[in-house]
């Protein structure tokens, strides 16, 4: 499929029709200051001017916090009442490439053996529209984890800005009957319009992704003193976690009263003490450099070597909302020696 | 089903209060197809429900030779098995699973079995006995050694005195010291000890060794000096879990998941694991 072009006013009435036939359109909008992904109906709140919104729009499949299923307790005993997932048809428009890489990672979890359907019904409905980065900051590192502005991994349709518009680059199969089903919206590019040059941001010298597999792989360098000795400013707030495209943990708990109430899967965090503490009072990660550590080896060693995926897409969203200023290519570039 | 987490309703047909604190439920599925065609290997554990409080993890402590219920044991102590101690004979609760790898006994026909165990860590191994004891005729000797830190603690009371009156079982128990009571018949010291003191022969033995990490620490160390390779000890690992189907993130060990790759490891395994349990 050659290139589409799809102009700025044809975008406005591509989020109304995707409305109008029930699916839900997601992209960068202005919130509360601060540039986050949500359901927009029209173009209006849409923001172009961003390097990257405040959450991960991981949550379009795997949401903060949804119902599993209700119970009802009475004299016959339990009723449970399993709750419909809701998958719809949902685009994720201005993804940057460097985080279209993590639903895929996320996917890997999710269907090793077990196929938890809460996830992957609402993932198949998920069209990626990622736009080029033409801006960075200094918290971008994609290229230091083998990513661009010019990746594709993980992108349905692949945007680049023109002055008008955006020229279109449909990647998957998805992508392509996506552009095909909204054909009214694209067109030939017009004349005159060209991509805007992408930025490409600085890789790190430092980081040898390798070397850092190598060095997570092996037990001795578990206890190696350079964990605390770098994470010992850590105050475990899980802002990482929850802000992370590829942070997939999560707990299961009930709310409600011993006659009704619901189960739910909520978002969890590795940064928690109480995350592996065991009944008894053990606790496996009893401090928080541990707890840094498991979360620093899920990325770079759990997620390549056991899902044959992205741990770490270099989206650097862990530096900018951390309260304490840990910033994990610190780490990176230490375990790279 | 389509939906991993939602758990099968059991009702729970008999209740044993092993300790003060310790419980165990003979748990029997509501669904009539599902009591005739459930099916595990033990060693293998579940998700059980307290509906409107949560879900805790428990081994399957009955032996899949067994049909028609399955058992577990817990001890009261959070807020979940805090509910669950408070349920009464005829109560629905909620079971999922079975999860987890499990015991190779297949590949131990003809061997000796020597069962350790420490505390409430008696229920895993209880399943794996009664698979063994229940086809006898398969393997070779069966001796338990089991310890508590009292005689109050110790659990399956009854079935303790059916084993050691069997003939064809050899059955060592102890207490740890200060834990025995005036009329305690058994031996007075911690399990390792008193292990080491058994003068188990290793030769064609399989061991099965279940307690506290520092118990089971001490133990592999016992069981070396008795001449144990580490290929023929077998113990579980008992991490934190949440989804037993290896999503929610909390079991691992390094990258091995012990709710799909565990609970069941040999010793050779255990010692090339990252020390995160």
């Amino acid at each position: 499929m050659t290139d589409r072009y799809i102009s700025k006013e044809s975008l406005g009435t591509l989020i109304t029709t995707v409305n109008k036939s029930g699916g839900r359109f997601v992209a960068p909008v202005l919130d509360a200051r601060q540039v986050v992904y949500k359901e927009v109906a029209s173009i209006e709140p849409v923001v172009d001017d961003y390097i990257l919104p405040r959450n991960s729009y991981k949550e379009v499949a795997f949401p903060q916090t949804e119902v599993i299923y209700k119970y009802e307790l009475n004299r016959a005993g339990v009723t449970i009442d399993p709750v419909e997932i809701e998958a719809r048809e949902t685009i994720v428009f201005g993804a940057r490439p460097c985080e279209a890489a993590s639903l895929a990672s996320l996917n890997s979890v999710f269907t090793w053996d077990f196929i938890d359907e809460t996830y992957t019904k609402r993932e198949e409905r998920v069209v990626v529209l990622s736009v080029g980065c033409i801006n960075a900051d200094d918290e971008c590192f994609c290229t230091t984890v083998n990513l661009s502005p010019k990746s594709t991994t993980g992108s349905d349709v692949a945007l680049y800005e023109t002055d008008n518009g955006y020229i279109a680059t449909p990647i998957t199969d998805k992508g392509k009957a996506f552009v095909k089903t909204y054909s009214a919206s694209f067109a030939d590019t017009p004349k005159g319009e060209k991509r805007k040059e992408l930025i490409d941001p600085e890789k790190i010298e430092g980081v040898d992704l390798t070397k850092l597999g190598e060095t997570l792989a092996k037990t001795e360098n578990y206890d190696n003193p350079k964990w605390a000795e770098l994470t010992r400013k850590c105050c475990g707030c899980g802002a990482c976690t929850y802000s992370c495209p590829t942070c997939h943990c999560f707990d299961i708990t009930d709310e409600g009263t011993a006659f009704e109430g619901e189960r739910r899967k909520n978002w969890d965090a590795c940064q928690f003490d109480h995350f592996t503490l065991h009944a008894s009072g053990h606790n496996p990660r009893d401090t928080q450099y541990k707890r840094y550590r498991n979360r620093f080896m899920c990325k770079f060693h759990i997620y390549p070597t056991k899902f044959n995926s992205t741990g770490c897409v270099g989206c650097g969203r862990c530096i900018r909302v951390c309260p304490v200023r840990l910033d994990i290519t610190e780490l990176m570039e230490a375990m790279s020696k | 089903m389509s939906n991993l987490y939602i758990p099968h309703l059991v009702t729970i047909e008999d209740i044993y209060e092993e300790t003060s604190d310790i419980r165990s439920f003979k748990l029997v599925f509501k669904d009539k197809e599902l009591r005739e065609t459930f099916e595990f290997k033990t060693g293998q554990f579940g998700l059980y429900s307290a509906f409107g409080l949560g879900e805790s993890t428990f081994c399957l402590a009955s032996s899949p030779t067994r049909k028609g219920y399955i058992q577990c044991t817990f001890r009261k102590t959070g807020r979940v098995t805090n509910g669950l101690g408070e349920l009464s004979i005829g109560d629905t609760m909620g079971f999922r699973g079975p999860y987890g790898n499990h015991f190779p006994i297949e590949e131990w026909k003809g061997k000796n079995i020597l069962f350790i165990a420490g505390g409430i860590a008696l229920p895993p191994v209880r399943s794996v006995i009664w698979n063994i004891l229940d086809r006898h005729e398969d393997f070779g000797n069966v001796t338990i050694v089991y310890g508590a830190k009292t005689v109050a603690d110790l659990v399956y009371k009854e079935e303790l005195r059916h084993w050691d009156e069997r003939p064809d079982i050899k059955l060592i128990q102890t207490v740890d010291p200060g834990g025995e009571t005036d009329d305690w018949q058994g031996k007075v010291g911690f399990v390792p000890t008193v292990l080491e003191e058994s003068k188990v022969k290793a030769e064609n033995t399989i061991a099965v060794v279940c307690g506290p990490p520092i118990m089971i620490k001490f133990c592999l160390g016992a069981l070396g000096k008795l001449g144990f390779s580490d290929d023929a000890v077998f113990t579980t690992l008992e991490n934190k879990m949440k989804c037993g189907v290896g999503k929610c993130g909390r079991c691992n060990v390094g990258d091995i998941y012990i709710c799909k790759e565990g609970p069941v490891y040999t010793a050779t395994q255990i010692k090339t694991m990252f020390a995160d349990f």
